[in-house]
């Protein structure tokens, strides 16, 4: 089978949330000693951008997304070691500290989002949901995040994310982190109000606005 | 029906699981073969579909699927299970009827059957924040005079004397003392002192402040309707148990309340249709519901009022008052703000689907319910002659209507036009109606809305 089989076949594994097929391509990189990054980038990536955009279109929705993610992480557990032992790394696009405010339950929305950051290619820590203002910026300090991602659904638990934005002022660290926010209850005016960086209507456009501020913070 | 006891000892008896596989391993795979067995397939040129067979079939894979999932329970991190047969005599038990209200404004909230003429319950308002105790005080006046309004939804206060009414604060517990009395001395104001209100309670995020706002001393009975929540998809916390089993103590109405998200766990129009008369079922099952809030929503446009949406609504309302007969309310969360002809498009879509199909009105809540002040009076009189209007029609009448108040705002729903606010219409001292274009414009799409086919009255 050549290099650019193998990685369309990943691409296939992905889209088809074939994970036992994905597997068996990701051993084939090792036996016939391909490029794992190729295979990553053009191949499993590639099939991650085309289900993205199904998405977008509703196509496709949260437990595809989530057969996608698996299939991708199938054949990452294979693929990795390599890639490390080459001495290659992934590009990472930037690493995300995420969770719902205290006081709030809600967790499919910020699920969503991080589905689709991961797959955009972004490290995410998820933290939850009723996470303690303190554990975004301790873990956010801890994994050298550059974002921190705060969603709220209910109006009372808005001010959650203020608090997270205050305690970050209050330590001098405000300017480290982009703040993202989202949820439910929030609306431009309140995530403004606050001093948010970017405010989600939704988990795509809190992608496309996550790369858009990094790129501009990064120059 | 399966005793409250038994109820609660599911949560923590049932078998333990994480929520991951109980969502991958269990309710996704259950949900796409109950799709597939029972061939439920969603059709867009039918947004309000009028097969009865669909309908029963629907129930019929909502009972297998609630029976091969249960619920789950994050507190115990347990699935509580209930056998197809507790199901069917919960669901064959269900209060086909709830009576809400005191004195002159006591009513009888029914289940209805699809293309039945009888006049639906009109529950008026919705639980939107307010900026200050003089809007709030306004609003609910001006909703109470709605003399066809059966019940109310009341606004929200999210502050009390400058403070955010923050969850599980002593802030937020004052927050909804001080709302539930403010509605309830408005509805006076209005000559409506036995108007019920059926968003209890509207500010309370948790059981605290509503069990602290529930107290007589406020003005809140059990005639009105405390509202329990399950969390998307069939999360059944304890917060929702002890709620249970506080207002069954007390005999109080209980609506139960589900929000199934289209893009999540349950995917599309199918899935939704399924997971919404599930809800239904786990509300008189699990919340010994008298009344039941649907509230489908579309995971990015956060909206009720899409394509797969109105089809979602409207079979599962006819699946359910097939089968059993539950009394609803169905929310519809529109993009247009008040005061737009998309929400005027989008409600009047929404309602005709609910109402022919056996449901009853609940006011349509404007940009998606997050703008403050939006709850304007004689938007409402509209939600309520226009559901008036439909229950004169059948499904088949219905549908062309549907079709042509959605090529109106369909293209509209992705950035939805901003509306008013209550300030923009009324006088704030007199609660008098002073936005005279505002006004027309209800006339100019009363008059639409005849010519669409759909027989509008005007009340006031």
């Amino acid at each position: 089978m050549t290099e650019k089989e193998v990685v369309s076949r990943l691409e296939q594994a992905i889209v088809n949330f074939d994970e036992e097929l994905a597997t068996k391509m990701a051993e084939e990189v090792i036996n016939s000693n391909l490029d794992p990054l190729n295979a990553v980038d053009n191949g499993l990536v590639k099939g991650l951008d085309i289900i993205g955009e199904r998405y977008e279109n509703d196509e496709i929705f949260l437990p595809e997304l989530m057969m996608a993610a698996n299939t991708f992480q199938a054949a990452m557990q294979i693929l990795e070691p390599l890639i490390i032992e080459k001495g290659q790394s992934r590009t990472v696009k930037g690493v995300v500290v995420i969770g719902t405010v205290k006081g709030d339950i809600h967790k499919i929305g910020k699920d969503i989002l991080i589905l689709l950051m991961r797959n955009a290619g972004y490290e995410v820590h998820d933290l939850g949901e009723d996470v303690d203002l303190f554990t975004f910026i301790e873990t956010a300090k801890k994994v050298n995040a550059e974002a921190i991602g705060l969603s709220a659904l209910l109006t009372s638990t808005l001010s959650g994310q203020r608090d997270v934005i205050d305690a970050l002022k209050q330590s001098g660290m405000r300017d480290t982190y982009i703040i993202m926010v989202g949820g439910g209850a929030v609306t431009p005016e309140w995530a403004e109000s606050i001093g948010a960086d970017l405010y989600g209507e939704n988990a795509q456009t809190a992608v496309r606005k996550l790369g858009e501020t990094m790129t501009s913070k990064k120059g | 029906m399966l005793s409250l006891m038994d109820v609660f000892n599911r949560a923590v008896e049932g078998p333990l699981m994480s929520d991951q596989d109980y969502y991958l391993k269990r309710y996704v795979p259950a949900l796409t073969r109950v799709i597939q067995k029972y061939k439920i397939k969603y059709d867009p040129a039918a947004p309000l579909p009028s097969d009865d067979a669909l309908a029963d079939v629907l129930f019929d894979a909502a009972v297998d699927f609630f029976a091969e999932v249960g619920a789950y329970c994050p507190d115990t991190s347990r699935v509580m299970e209930f056998t197809k047969e507790e199901i069917l005599q919960a669901a064959s038990e269900a209060p086909s009827e709830s009576v809400f209200g005191e004195g002159t404004d006591r009513g009888v909230m029914r289940s209805r059957k699809p293309d039945e003429h009888t006049k639906p319950w009109y529950h008026c308002g919705g639980g939107i924040y307010t900026t200050s105790e003089a809007v709030f005080m306004n609003q609910v006046e001006g909703l109470a005079s709605i003399r066809k309004a059966n019940s109310l939804s009341i606004p929200t206060s999210i502050n009390i004397r400058g403070q955010d009414a923050r969850v599980r604060s002593p802030h937020e517990v004052l927050a909804t003392i001080k709302t539930v009395t403010m509605a309830r001395d408005a509805c006076g104001r209005a000559g409506r002192p036995g108007l019920p209100i059926l968003n209890g309670i509207s500010t309370a995020t948790g059981p605290i402040s509503m069990f602290a706002a529930s107290h007589p001393n406020f003005g809140l009975r059990p005639s009105d309707g405390f509202l329990i929540d399950s969390l998307a998809e069939l999360v059944v916390d304890f917060e929702a148990l002890d709620k249970v089993a506080f207002f069954t103590s007390i005999g109080a109405n209980i609506g139960s309340t589900s929000t199934p998200l289209y893009g999540g766990y349950n995917g599309g129009a199918e899935g939704n249709a399924v997971a919404t008369v599930v809800y239904n079922l786990l509300g008189i099952l699990v919340f010994r519901g008298t009344y039941h809030y649907n509230a489908p929503l579309h995971t990015k446009l956060r909206v009720s009022s899409t394509r797969p949406l109105l089809w979602v609504i409207a079979v599962a309302n006819q699946a359910l008052h097939r089968n059993a007969p539950y009394p609803t309310v169905n929310l519809p969360y529109l993009g247009g703000g008040a005061g737009t002809d998309c929400y005027y498009y989008e409600m009047a879509a929404y309602h005709t689907c609910v109402v022919t199909s056996g449901g009853n009105m609940l006011s349509g809540h404007p940009s998606i319910a997050v703008a403050p002040d939006s709850i304007v009076p004689l938007d409402h009189v509209l939600n309520v002659e226009v559901a008036e209007a439909a229950a004169a029609l059948t499904r088949k009448e219905a549908n062309p209507m549907v079709l042509k108040c959605l090529e109106k705002y369909e293209n509209l729903l992705k950035d939805p036009p901003r509306g008013l606010t209550y300030q923009e219409c009324y006088d704030m001292t007199t609660g008098k109606l002073t936005n005279t274009e505002y006004a027309k414009n209800v006339d100019r799409i009363r008059d639409e809305f005849r010519n669409m086919g759909l027989p509008v009255e005007k009340s006031v």
